[in-house]
């Protein structure tokens, strides 16, 4: 199916409507790290404008976005481990760093749920996270979740079949009261 | 896609990981123009890759001329190989004195086409240049003998009659009188 091409504002709209899931998405790419997730972020804008990262109309926006934001995210972590053995310190990031680290509130209001549950998400090998992500928490069907991750529909099934099997097995040892977490009043759509 | 009994409450859990992220996204305005100033910002012109890459393709080909160069004045310095039949028969280095240089190139010229005669002009030069660096080669040598051979006129003044004495020794094991007649001046 062939997708209808944009010129760079209708992309630029596009992209701000998608930031969100986008910057969820870089989040989970980058180990959770915010600081990383939005330098990746803009690391794919940036490819978006000098046009490294072109969109064809071959997928869908989205699907595009986030195989573009997937593969910036290997490709950052590779620099930055490339750097940690060189031991050169980061100029722009570590500053980020440290005032993200520097907001405590942030990291009191995590419930221990949510705590609980990233653990456990974060025990997952890195292709069922990212299945589990892309089904879960953007709403992609398994084949758009293939697309992204670059491997075929089947792949991306047995991924997802499993990744969800451990993550139940480890919530329940992690003895996650989902009686108090999915029912809260501020997310009262989750379960329907 | 539809889910079912602990799907759902997984999917609950990452809504209010959702609802947390977006809570705390980086506005995208603040994104795009950090990303927007980045690509404007002037790149760095000068690639380390690229002047290395420079660098050595410039030492491989000066090493390339310099070794063309020393090979054809290789070629030049060996007649037989350069000129093919220029000087098939000449004579080995010697002491003597050195052969006129012309006869032989224009022995060869005689009654030859006219390429044939710019070849030997071109014969002739070499065995002109030949002679010329044997004659120095020579010289060289003559010099280099004499000065080896050279012996001050004074020298034989440096000479002591006692010199055996001062640049011998006697052996420990000699008798007392094979000592005392080595040592003549020692009184009896």
């Amino acid at each position: 199916m062939k997708h209808k091409r944009m010129d760079i504002s209708e992309l630029k709209a596009e992209l701000e409507r998608l930031h969100g899931p986008s910057f969820g998405w870089a989040l989970s790419c980058c180990r959770r790290d915010r600081a990383e997730a939005e330098e990746v972020l803009q690391t794919v804008y940036l490819k978006i404008l000098e046009g490294k990262a072109r969109y064809r109309g071959e997928s869908n926006l989205k699907t595009w976005l986030f195989a573009v934001i997937r593969k910036t995210a290997i490709t950052e972590q590779r620099k930055s481990l490339l750097r940690a053995l060189k031991s050169i310190p980061r100029a722009n990031s570590t500053t980020e760093r440290s005032s993200f680290a520097a907001e405590p509130a942030a990291a009191f209001e995590r419930s221990e749920v949510r705590e609980r549950f990233q653990r456990a998400l974060e025990c997952l090998p890195a292709r069922q996270q990212e299945a589990l992500h892309l089904v879960f928490y953007e709403d992609l069907s398994l084949r758009e979740a293939a697309d992204v991750m670059g491997v075929s529909i089947g792949s991306a099934r047995q991924h997802y079949e499993r990744g969800k099997k451990r993550l139940r097995e480890s919530l329940d040892r992690e003895e996650v009261d989902y009686g108090v977490s999915w029912e809260r009043k501020e997310n009262p759509g989750a379960v329907s | 896609m539809e889910l079912a009994g602990s799907e759902k409450k997984i999917q609950a859990l990452f809504r209010e990981l959702k609802l947390e992220d977006e809570r705390v996204a980086p506005g995208f305005v603040r994104v795009w123009n950090r990303a927007q100033a980045t690509s404007l910002r002037p790149r760095r012109a000068f690639k380390i890759s690229f002047a290395v890459a420079t660098a050595l393709l410039v030492i491989t080909l000066c090493s390339l001329a310099l070794w063309s160069r020393n090979w054809r004045r290789g070629q030049e310095s060996n007649p037989g190989v350069a000129g093919g039949s220029a000087t098939p028969d000449s004579t080995p280095p010697s002491t003597s004195a050195p052969p006129p240089a012309t006869p032989e190139p224009m022995q060869l010229g005689v009654a030859e086409p006219r390429n044939r005669a710019r070849s030997n002009r071109w014969a002739r030069k070499l065995a002109a240049r030949r002679q010329a660096e044997l004659t120095a080669r020579n010289g060289a040598i003559r010099e280099a003998v004499a000065i080896s051979s050279w012996q001050s006129p004074t020298a034989t003044l440096m000479q002591s009659p006692a010199h055996d004495v001062l640049t011998s020794l006697p052996q420990l094991d000699r008798s007392a009188a094979e000592l005392k007649s080595f040592l003549p001046n020692t009184p009896k």
